[in-house]
């Protein structure tokens, strides 16, 4: 583990400051250049930073989610937030946005747009480290 | 800790700095998000997830509340009844606590809450001795909220 030592000491900081602008991403996607496709491969970028670091069995104990899970969770989100439309006459996929004045963050635009958004995100995360991992685990 | 803590803030910054937008909510925003990450990497982190102790010191804020209120109630009930059918004694009480810090913020606690008072310390401030107002009936009940303080005591140092 020895050998590893820089690079471990280094990924330990970096990690979290990738995570942070990968969650930027991920809200700017709205008014500005990101969204759900580019925040969660950045994300799943800051994950596989963890399986270089470290093995496979003490990466699984750090981050306990079934990826799995994690693209059936994103499709139900994304398919679910469609469906709302359809239930008030409106056709599928229709989004809804209004301005919410909530406790500590002020007046804010929450959108059905978001939560697609983070179907998206979810889906992307649990696709690309499934994938990596499938061929990582090939002997 | 301290590693933590500014990492948390760093991230908070870095947050703002995202945005340009430099304000007191942002910054919030930033290092609340900096706490939820902490949390779901708390076992890649060497050391403790550092909130857990924030909580373990509301906790004990808590408790200590909770039984300010309860011993006042049982002090008025002694002062009030027509006859002082009181027991007093003196507990000998010794503490697992290794810092002096931690032993002292114990006998504080103890000494504000009505009814017990903090006496001395043993030489080797391990051994607390307490005045208790009455004692009969609640020597065991009075030990195991010493040992509820103790262990969160220990919770919010360790």
């Amino acid at each position: 583990m020895n050998r590893n030592l820089f690079f471990n000491t280094v990924v330990r900081t970096i990690l979290f400051i990738i995570l942070v602008f990968s969650i930027y991403l991920f809200f700017a996607g709205h008014n500005n250049p990101g969204g759900g496709f580019i925040g969660g491969l950045m994300t799943s970028a800051a994950f596989v930073l963890l399986y270089i670091c470290f093995d496979i069995e003490t990466v699984e104990k750090i981050i306990p989610f079934n990826y799995v899970f994690l693209i059936v969770l994103g499709l139900l989100l994304a398919t679910g937030t469609g469906i709302i439309g359809i239930f008030f006459g409106y056709p599928y996929l229709t989004q809804f946005f209004d301005y919410f004045e909530l406790p500590i963050l002020g007046q804010t635009e929450l959108t059905t747009a978001l939560l697609f958004d983070f179907g998206i995100y979810l889906v992307v995360i649990g696709t690309s480290l499934r994938i990596i991992l499938d061929i990582a685990e090939d002997d | 800790m301290a590693f933590q803590i500014i990492l948390n803030i760093i991230l908070a910054v870095i947050w703002m700095l995202l945005h340009d937008r430099i304000t007191l909510l942002d910054f919030f925003i930033g290092y609340s998000l900096g706490i939820i990450l902490f949390f779901i990497m708390r076992r890649f982190l060497r050391f403790d997830f550092y909130f857990t102790r924030v909580i373990a010191i509301i906790y004990l804020i808590l408790i200590f509340i909770k039984e300010l209120i309860i011993t006042n109630i049982d002090v008025a009930k002694i002062v009030l009844s027509k006859d002082m059918n009181i027991n007093p004694g003196i507990i000998v009480y010794p503490t697992d606590l290794k810092r002096d810090w931690e032993v002292v913020f114990l006998a504080s606690i103890i000494s504000l809450t009505p009814g017990t008072i903090t006496m001395a310390f043993s030489d080797d401030g391990r051994t607390i001795y307490i005045h208790s107002l009455h004692i009969e009936d609640k020597e065991e009940a009075i030990n195991r909220l010493r040992h509820t303080f103790e262990k969160t005591i220990m919770e919010v140092s360790h």
